[in-house]
């Protein structure tokens, strides 16, 4: 049934009709509209499940390495620093195999203290070993909780939901909430591939000499890397049930687009009206909105930004020293193509500033005229009085 | 696309009421979309709520900065906020005032309206003297301007965000519908 | 449920995993040292002439187990009320805690424990051993004999104590003022040693005649009649009525008389005996001046007690000898000869001779001669050492007559006259008599040396009857071997006392009572040196988890599959009550059985 739901409360609802065993979380905002309604459901005995109350995010993970490690389904939630305190275990999350799922609400690291959407948090923790999905709306955020689990159960990997603070957290939207025995059919009862056993002990993540640990994370590896065929078909299985399709990445309009705009998050949203405004202005421009950011599905990323000649990436992120995050993952993913098209990178929207429809035909604009790569990191938006300063 | 703008004090419920005003477009067909200014929350300071419905679908998602109408949930915000920032050029703007403002020059160019919203919720003992709840008042007001959403969609949607003391809101809402004084068009020359 | 599609293939999981339980790896294979419990022995017990074990004492005393404390005194002591009144406490002389802070209170939280045996009137869980055929005589109801009786009646003998007064208790009742010791607490060490069985037989005085006819009642007499008798200044003047001996004048006093005292009084001594005259003659209105031969830290009589006598008022004048005392119109002119130093002897005590001619005269209204006691009969006088003698370090047995065995003891045989010395002699007779008369006096000299407190000259009570001391290492602690990183710098407690202003006018007791709650803070001080008092630290440190807790009064043992001897339960020891040793090959051959 569609209902106008806050994005947060569309994880909650999805987390319910997942059936989820064991919730661990701490509050932070933006994410703890999400932990709030969980914590209402499990006490009102809507959802039966545990909800652990833990003194930070560190334990809030630790725990569900437990859970976890028991063959239970379990869910945290987390944002900015109380993601970065998750950290070390996020890495023996994946190490250990675990199928956590988590709802991350992208949100600014600080200082300068900022509780508004950027992507930071959630890219720094790319080399983690979780699986990461960008979200764009608020019934995505709810089917994406669905993929999230089946995927995570079918590869032994965490997956990470992630969406925009406020811009999707916070915003009321109808979102079709479907009915539990659907979720049933398509996320049945958690299989374990392996859980703690009382009756047949077994030490987990015990040590792991140099004649077995590169074996160990060759096999994450192909764990990763069979992930992309496996959403492929989980996602399949997702639309021939409700109807709705996702796919790692989501062309639009970019058969006989001249530019492709790469986005993540809900700037897609914003700029599919901008290119269907720009289309209407004769204008060859196309989207391509990245969903699937670990694994990086760069084969299908080639096939589909390959035709371009131009292509302007925004990411609402940056990696010191090295420029936005998306743009260095599409560059290392295009780099041997023989007729690589030009890749121009922009940097919008940092700290919750907002991407209008203004700043996404600027980045047009000025992708179509440049004809050499000035910068490696074209920043979008700076105040000009501030700006000056900065050159003086 | 409709584009509507709350100003609001924190404590008021404005972000609530954009809620509910978006369920009741939703109700009547529309897609929406509402969301607050996000801030420091403290109660008192001015708060600012959007809502963005539309027949189509709505991919949009960024802030408003073009309203086509504008509601002021306490009248003493005109006095430090420009209520007619970006509003379009003949947009509504709904005021909670026992009357029209003696001024009416920053105005012009707007269709007025206001509505004794305190009063009304007073008297349905919604809040106190001193915090009376004025959102469902509003958006009662605010549905007559064009008679959409109509007013059941109006009260579905407010027992459904309000389950505590629904009738009470939902008969401020109706009075409000009923009493919500329509000034019209503002001539002469927007001075603000 | 729709049917699905096969899904393509996941590669199975590698991931890290062990169905092997980590108790497979037996880590106590690599061991080559091998940790172990052993208690030892702390210098405050050894110290202790009554060889109290005051480690465990402590550790009772802070877990507010008070009863099992005083009974742990009680097999070692059979005065904790008069000892924790007036034990000069050579225990707080050694304690390590001296080193890292100050020494604990010892002494305060042995009276506090009988106070709290007193108030509550705890009854000590204390067996006879069964009764022996043996019978004994024990002549002079102070201290040693009553120590003596005290403990053959626990090793089950017969005991017989003969006091020649009314009341028994000897120089405990008429020699110690009662501001220092209140007759209620001697009374009540006394009615307990009473309950567990002595027979006290008073106002019979014993002489040369009962010895010879002892043998047909009595299997041994001990002897520990004291000195009771005043040695003699030896100057012109000396036998004048009027100059007083000291004993006898607080004896009096014990008996109730309270005689005004003004003007001056001299005291001839420096031992406890002067110090008591002259803290009486205070509270009697006078003012006293000790004159004493030697220097003030050569004084015999215990320092803490000549603090008090100075702050009270009392004049110390040292380097002094009387030479003469005249008596004039109702007063005395007493002569003092003033002495020079001549060096220093073994023990580091002034010598002195007489400084020329230079004297001089003091009118005085009282002298009393306190320069020490003597026995008061020759037979009182233990014999050298020779064919059926045994000299032991506190008493000595005679063995010569062939009828009862004499054993001589407290002040008779103790080069340190004092109350705690007396205790250890007499418990020390009655350890040798049941060695001499259970295994024959050849094996009383080594049985004795075996029961001895660490390195000490005392025994131990708990030790001979291999009670759970026996199991302790000899070893004696340092401070050095304590882990002081687990204790925090914290004052002792200072002893409440009457002020100076109430005890001038006063008997009472200058000493105040001491809190439980002071006395548990007081006694978490103690580092219990060489006891496990429980703290787990072994437990938390071990990396392998090879600490069990058990039900032993240990309270925890080795698991040796595990324990790879890595010694960190050692190291981390507050208190070294563990060992760290090489392994042996036996101790690996019994290793497999030794898992829990």
């Amino acid at each position: 049934m569609k209902k106008v739901l806050e994005g947060s409360h569309a994880v909650a609802e999805a987390v319910r009709l997942s059936r989820v065993t064991v919730i661990s979380a701490y509050p932070i905002t933006p994410q703890t509209h999400i932990i709030e309604y969980l914590s209402d459901y499990v006490a009102d005995g809507t959802l039966k499940a545990s909800f652990l109350k833990v003194e930070s995010e560190h334990s809030a993970i630790a725990s569900l390495v437990g859970a976890a490690s028991c063959g239970v389904r379990t869910f945290t939630s987390s944002s900015s620093q109380g993601l970065a305190l998750m950290h070390e275990i996020l890495h023996w999350t994946s190490g250990a195999r675990l199928p956590i799922v988590m709802a991350e609400v992208n949100r600014a690291l600080a200082p300068g203290w900022n509780i508004w959407a950027d992507q930071l948090d959630s890219l720094s923790q790319r080399d983690t070993g979780w699986i990461q999905l960008y979200c764009e709306h608020g019934q995505e955020v709810l089917d994406t909780v669905f993929l999230a689990y089946r995927l995570a159960e079918a590869v032994s990997l965490p997956v990470m939901v992630i969406m925009d603070a406020f811009f999707l957290s916070h915003t009321y939207e109808p979102v079709d909430v479907p009915e539990q025995e659907l979720v049933d059919r398509f996320l049945p009862a958690f299989k374990p591939k392996f859980q703690v056993d009382a009756d047949n002990l077994v030490a987990l993540s015990p040590l792991v000499t140099p004649n077995f640990y590169m074996e160990m994370r060759h096999n994450m590896a192909k764990a990763m890397e069979e992930s992309i065929l496996q959403l492929a078909e989980i996602e399949e299985d997702f639309s021939n049930i409700f109807g709705r399709y996702y796919g790692p990445i989501e062309p639009f309009l970019c058969d006989d687009a001249e530019i492709i705009m790469v986005t993540s998050g809900t700037v897609t949203g914003t700029s599919r009206q901008v290119i269907q405004e720009l289309r209407e202005k004769g204008e060859k421009v196309g989207l391509l909105k990245i969903k699937l950011f670990r694994p990086f599905p760069s084969e299908i990323i080639r096939k589909a930004l390959g035709p371009a000649k131009k292509i302007a990436i925004i990411d609402r992120n940056f990696s010191f020293g090295a420029g936005g995050i998306f743009a260095q993952e599409v560059r290392a993913a295009m780099c041997n193509l023989s007729d690589c098209p030009q890749i121009f990178g922009y940097i919008a929207g940092l700290g919750g500033r907002d991407v209008t429809t203004d700043l996404l035909e600027d980045i047009y604009w000025r992708t179509k005229k440049s004809e050499v790569l000035s910068e490696e990191s074209i920043w979008m938006g700076l105040q000009e009085e501030n700006h000056a300063v900065e050159r003086s | 696309m409709l584009e509507i703008r709350f100003h609001g004090r924190g404590g008021q419920g404005t972000v609530i009421a954009t809620v509910m005003l978006a369920k009741a477009f939703f109700k009547v067909g529309y897609q929406v979309q509402s969301f607050p200014v996000f801030g420091v929350e403290r109660r008192g300071a001015p708060v600012e709520a959007y809502i963005r419905a539309d027949k189509k679908d709505i991919f949009i998602r960024t802030n408003v900065y073009t309203p086509d109408h504008v509601v002021v949930q306490d009248r003493t915000l005109l006095q430090s906020i420009d209520a007619t920032r970006g509003l379009k050029q003949g947009g509504w703007i709904l005021i909670n005032s026992p009357e029209p403002p003696s001024d009416l020059r920053p105005f012009a160019g707007f269709k007025l309206a206001f509505i004794d919203a305190n009063a009304i919720a007073l008297n349905h003992q919604l809040g106190a003297r001193t915090q009376p709840i004025v959102n469902t008042s509003m958006i009662g007001a605010f549905a007559r301007l064009f008679k959409t959403p109509h007013m059941t969609a109006v009260a579905e949607a407010i027992r459904e965000e309000v389950p505590v003391e629904a009738e009470a809101n939902i008969g401020a809402a109706e009075d409000a519908y009923n009493e919500v004084q329509l000034v019209g068009m503002i001539e002469g020359k927007n001075v603000s | 449920m729709t049917e699905k599609k096969v899904p393509s293939k996941v590669t199975p999981l590698f991931f890290a995993r062990s169905y092997l339980s980590t108790e497979d790896n037996k880590t106590g294979s690599w061991r080559f040292l091998r940790p172990r419990y052993e208690e030892k022995t702390a210098p405050c017990s050894v110290a202790c002439p009554a060889g109290e074990d005051i480690g465990r004492i402590e550790a009772l005393t802070n877990q507010g187990m008070f009863k099992e404390a005083w009974e742990t005194i009680l097999r070692e002591n059979p005065f904790p009320g008069v000892c924790g009144s007036v034990c000069y406490h050579p225990c707080e002389a050694v304690c390590n805690r001296g080193e890292f802070d100050e020494a604990v209170a010892i002494n305060a939280m042995e009276r506090f424990l009988a106070d709290t045996a007193r108030k509550n009137e705890f009854k000590p869980f204390l067996t006879n051993l069964s009764a022996k055929k043996e019978k004994i005589a024990v002549v002079g109801g102070g201290p040693s004999g009553l120590s003596a009786a005290y403990f053959l009646t626990l090793l089950g003998y017969n005991c017989d104590v003969f006091e020649a007064e009314t009341e028994p208790g000897g120089v405990l009742r008429w020699g110690i003022p009662q501001y220092r010791l209140p007759l209620p607490v001697l009374e009540r060490d006394i009615s307990l040693i009473k309950d567990q069985g002595v027979q006290i037989k008073t106002g019979i005085h014993i002489s040369k005649e009962f010895l010879k006819e002892a043998g047909e009642s009595y299997n041994a007499v001990f002897i520990g009649c004291g000195y009771s008798r005043s040695r003699e200044l030896e100057i012109p003047g000396e036998d004048l009525k009027g100059i007083k001996d000291g004993l006898a004048f607080l004896n009096r006093i014990r008996h109730g008389e309270k005689p005004r005292l003004d003007g001056l009084s001299v005291i001839i001594g420096g031992g406890n005996t002067a110090i008591d005259v002259a803290r009486s003659v205070v509270r009697l209105g006078g003012t006293p001046l000790i004159a004493y031969r030697r220097r003030k830290q050569d004084m015999p009589a215990f320092s803490e007690e000549i603090e008090l006598a100075l702050d009270e008022g009392v004049v110390l004048k040292e380097l002094v000898i009387p030479v003469s005392v005249v008596p004039d119109k109702g007063d005395y002119i007493v002569t003092l000869h003033y002495m020079r130093i001549m060096g220093e002897d073994d023990r580091g005590r002034a010598l002195v001779e007489p400084d020329g001619n230079k004297t001089e005269e003091m009118r005085v209204k009282n002298v009393f001669k306190a320069i020490g006691e003597e026995t008061a009969e020759s037979w009182c006088v233990p014999p050298h050492k020779g064919e059926g003698v045994v000299t032991l370090n506190n008493s000595t047995l005679d063995c010569r007559t062939g009828s009862a065995v004499l054993v001589f003891g407290g002040d008779l045989t103790n080069e340190i006259k004092s109350v705690v010395h007396a205790v250890a002699s007499g418990k020390e007779a009655a350890i040798a008599l049941d060695i001499l008369f259970r295994e024959g006096l050849d094996t009383v000299e080594s049985k004795i040396r075996d029961c001895l407190v660490g390195n000490g000259s005392f025994c131990s009570m708990e030790i001979y009857m291999k009670g759970p001391r026996f199991d302790r290492s000899s070893h004696v602690v340092s401070y050095s071997e304590i882990n002081a990183d687990y204790f925090y710098l914290s004052q002792r407690i200072t002893q409440p006392r009457l002020l100076r202003e109430e005890r001038l006018a006063t008997f009472d007791e200058v000493n105040l009572k001491v809190s439980a709650s002071m006395a548990i803070k007081e006694t978490e001080r103690c580092f219990n040196c060489g006891l496990c008092n429980q703290c787990d630290n072994c437990y938390l440190f071990c990396p392998d988890l090879s600490i069990v807790r058990d039900k032993t009064p240990q309270g925890r043992h080795i698991n040796y599959d595990y324990c790879k001897g890595c010694g960190i339960c050692v190291v981390e020891c507050p208190r070294n009550a563990m060992i760290l040793e090489e392994e042996t090959n036996e101790e690996s051959a019994g290793r497999e059985s030794c898992g829990s």
